[in-house]
């Protein structure tokens, strides 16, 4: 007989509460189901009633972890109505930002990671190192989180040349961490062991459930916008696409882990490269028509599509986040997965972590059976369990 | 620009298709009810577009469709549109050929009626489930 478990909704710190329901037959899982909405914030029609400049700081707070590519994705549809050209200097701009933040938010996710298997050590390390690219970010932009750095056009504020060693020496020494950490979580056999060959999402589900970012790439997509449709700096500095073709939990980390690697390279050669003049287009009226802004955020293509009747506000302001995208993934993958994995499985799409959490497993009567700590405690028991005997 | 994918396009589905290149990377695509689902598979299945995400919205001419087509190896996109009449719009559904648009004909459901025909979910997908069945909150009617 099946038995029915409810993972969600709800949480404080969440931004982006899902309510899953698995279905198990003892510890196999036989199917998923998603449910969304229990924190929509009607953005779309909001959105429709700010200028384009407030959209800029409306967007920034669909999700604490990527605004900056929710913004840059405005401005890019924006632009792509009107058919400017954005400044060389804004382009630079944007593009460090960017990856500052892919830096963070994969680390971030490193951290997670940890404490989900029940690796303490990467869990501090992981949030630990993230905490430097923070204060860089707060260097350049004046903040942690929601920059207020994107505007149509261009960038919001210049910044003085005095910032970059020290932006620069913050990186060195993230490098180096990031290689310890790569070398740590790679060659130890426990970590694979609780990763490898878990959660397979073949290459044909990825494409058709329209898997993006790491997520897409961890199954062999090949695809990455910085590459495939080059905005900002990308076409203008040397770096590589990372895939992979495990399919399962531990090619999704590696690439994650990979990518840290790409953005400090890129991030480095930007600052090098960084060119003067202005920083801003000066868009004054933005013309009746349609436009798309896509760009790669550090968990796949964030898409907006803006539609303009020729005042200063959007007739329609379609967004997309790559996690709508990727949360149907997990369906496929959790299949057959035991419920230990199952954590990990929803995990590794990089959603609005602390969700995880919230899993309860109850029984056909309704009686809870497994609460949010004793999931959390029994992938904990099948690391040390691996470790013990590895 | 994805020239090339135009061209087939057009020389498939003929002057069954309106195309309007806007700029050297994005394309529009205008096609009636009845070749709704020829021409979307056709994006996805023979010219491996993939399914960024779709736009409803409420326009005077009815509810429009707008289905982005993401040509990755040109890095263009390809946006495909229809009108369907009101008061009950009414189509095709392509989620049950391609699962990558599952959710977004549910909240097209959602928030604006469109009906999908053929939906293998067809469930409510973000607005609360006490909401009255027939009431889209981003539909503009009188």
């Amino acid at each position: 007989m099946s038995t029915t478990i409810p993972i969600g909704p709800f949480h404080p710190v969440l931004e982006e509460p899902e309510y899953i329901t698995l279905e198990v037959d003892g510890e196999r899982v036989l199917s998923a189901d998603i449910d969304l909405g229990r924190n929509h914030r009607g953005m779309e029609l909001l959105a429709q009633e700010k200028t384009y400049d407030q959209d800029t700081f409306l967007v920034e707070r669909i999700c604490g972890i990527c605004s900056a590519s929710h913004s840059w994705a405005a401005s890019r549809a924006v632009e792509d109505v009107v058919g400017c050209e954005v400044p060389a200097r804004a382009r630079y701009l944007r593009t460090i930002v960017h990856e500052l933040e892919r830096l963070h938010s994969h680390m971030l996710w490193v951290g997670l990671g940890g404490h989900i298997i029940g690796y303490w050590t990467v869990f501090m390390w992981g949030w630990k190192y993230r905490e430097p690219i923070l204060d860089a970010l707060e260097m350049i932009t004046g903040n942690r989180q929601h920059y207020a750095w994107y505007r149509p056009g261009g960038v919001r504020r210049d910044v003085p040349d005095e910032i970059w060693p020290k932006v620069l020496k913050i990186l060195d020494e993230f490098d180096e961490k990031v290689d310890l950490l790569t070398g740590a979580v790679l060659d130890d056999p426990v970590i694979l062991g609780r990763l490898k060959g878990v959660g397979i999402l073949t290459k044909e589900d990825a494409i058709a459930y329209g898997a993006l970012g790491p997520t897409a790439r961890g199954s062999g997509v090949d695809i990455d916008l910085r590459r495939d449709e080059p905005y900002g700096a990308y076409a203008e500095v040397d770096w590589n696409v990372i895939t992979q073709d495990g399919c399962d939990c531990l090619a999704v980390a590696v690439i994650r882990l990979l990518e840290m690697k790409e953005s400090v390279k890129i991030v480095k050669q930007c600052i090098e490269k960084l060119p003067g003049g202005p920083i801003d287009a000066g868009i004054r009226e933005v013309p009746r028509g349609e436009g798309i802004g896509h760009i790669e955020a550090p968990r796949g293509e964030t898409f907006h599509f803006i539609r303009s009747n020729g005042t200063n506000m959007p007739e329609r302001h379609k967004m997309r986040a790559p996690t709508y995208n990727n949360i149907p993934t997990f369906r496929p993958r959790v299949k057959g997965e035991t419920i230990t994995d199952a954590l990990l499985c929803f995990a590794i799409i990089d959603p609005c972590y602390s969700c995880t959490e919230r899993m309860t497993v109850l029984d056909p009567s309704g009686r809870i059976t497994y609460g949010p700590g004793e999931l959390l405690r029994l992938s904990h028991e099948k690391t040390e369990e691996i470790r013990r005997n590895s | 620009m994805s020239k090339e994918v135009l061209e087939r396009l057009k020389t498939k589905f003929g002057d069954r298709v309106d195309v309007v290149e806007r700029s050297a990377r994005r394309a529009y695509v205008t096609v009636a009810n009845e070749d709704w689902i020829p021409v979307t598979r056709y994006m996805h299945e023979e010219e491996k577009g993939r399914l960024c995400t779709a736009t409803g919205s409420d326009r005077p001419t009815g509810v429009e469709l707008l289905y982005h087509f993401g040509i990755d190896r040109d890095g263009t996109i390809v946006n495909i549109r229809t009108i369907l009449a009101k008061p009950f719009p009414r189509i095709e559904s392509l989620a049950k050929y391609y699962p990558a648009a599952d959710f977004i004909e549910r909240e097209i459901f959602d928030f604006l009626g469109v009906e999908f025909d053929g939906h293998p979910d067809p469930r409510k997908l973000l607005s609360s489930h006490d909401r009255p069945a027939d009431f889209h909150p981003m539909r503009r009617d009188e």
